[in-house]
């Protein structure tokens, strides 16, 4: 009797969908990404609304160093600097206005920061004619003071 | 002549894909990288423009809150903690929508608790099942600023919002 001769199947772990896969991602994140323009840490203060800032929104940052309130300015487009006052944060703050009135303005500020300071920003931006700020905050979650 | 016996080699055209996967995969590690999700959040606020006739919001019919220096607040000159501002302004926006509400911050005062009250209030707006009233219509909310206070501290000697209601 002639013996039958087993047919060998060959190994392999199938790839054809992965750049399918690969493809669907690159989508999502493209989709999902926003560039940080700014990447100071500061304690944001917590609220339950919360509203998503727009694409393009300037940034204006209040952050603490040594007890002393410095100021950070982004157009939106570029990398977050130092200010070095308000009159400096002023003349950024016009040029960016003066292009586009409607550009949304984003306030990033330590919880604790008095509200002097936070004050002297929103009249600074009123005088300048934004009109849409956003206050940048953490979400409040159960348990929260 | 003799016989041709070189037959002319045919050649699949292709076009290699082999790379592909590995572009793919660079340019997700790219996205992944570079990526922010929930940071980008916050409260949003519109900035009363100078050349609109504001009309200034009437004090003695307005809901008002003082934020004081240790991040507590007054509504309506009594002190109050966060969860007593909902039940309280809810039956006077249901009655008058456009009820004027009035934030007044003191100046040493952390910006948190400013942002507690504004965020309180915006969640009027919020549908009942997450918490809110369900009123379609932002509250009328003014904040003054202090050159605003200064120039009522000129016309009336005294800064109104420190003043308690009658």
């Amino acid at each position: 009797m002639r013996l039958r001769k087993i047919k060998e199947v060959k190994a392999n772990i199938p790839t054809s969908s992965m750049a399918d896969i690969a493809f669907l991602l690159i989508v999502f994140f493209m989709v999902t990404t926003k560039f940080d323009v700014d990447r100071t840490r500061v304690t944001l203060p917590k609220s339950n609304v919360r509203a998503e800032v727009p694409k393009g929104s300037a940034y204006v940052v209040l952050y603490k160093e040594a007890g002393i309130v410095g100021f950070k300015f982004s157009d939106g487009d570029q990398m977050s600097h130092g200010v070095p006052d308000l009159s400096a944060l002023e003349t950024e703050v016009v040029a960016v206005a003066a292009r586009d009135s409607t550009t949304p303005f984003v306030i990033k500020a330590e919880g604790d920061t008095t509200y002097q300071n936070i004050d002297d920003v929103m009249d600074m931006l009123r005088q300048s004619g934004v009109t849409d700020i956003i206050l940048l905050t953490e979400q409040r979650t159960v348990g929260d003071t | 002549m003799g016989k041709l016996t070189d037959k002319i080699q045919m050649q699949e055209a292709e076009i290699t894909s082999a790379s592909m996967a590995d572009i793919a995969f660079l340019l997700i590690v790219f996205f992944m990288v570079t990526s922010v999700f929930s940071a980008t959040k916050g409260l949003d606020f519109k900035l009363p423009s100078d050349d609109e006739n504001n009309a200034p919001a009437e004090r003695e019919e307005a809901i008002a809150f003082k934020v004081l220096e240790d991040g507590s607040f007054e509504m309506d000159g009594r002190p109050a903690v966060r969860e007593d501002i909902l039940p309280y302004v809810a039956p006077k926006l249901e009655r008058w929508p456009d009820k004027p509400i009035i934030i007044y911050t003191r100046p040493q005062a952390p910006y948190s608790g400013m942002v507690l009250v504004y965020d309180e209030l915006r969640k009027t707006t919020l549908p009942v099942d997450m918490g809110g009233l369900g009123i379609a219509k932002l509250p009328n909310i003014s904040i003054p600023t202090y050159r605003e206070v200064r120039e009522y501290e000129r016309l009336f000697g005294v800064n109104p919002f420190e003043q308690a209601v009658q």
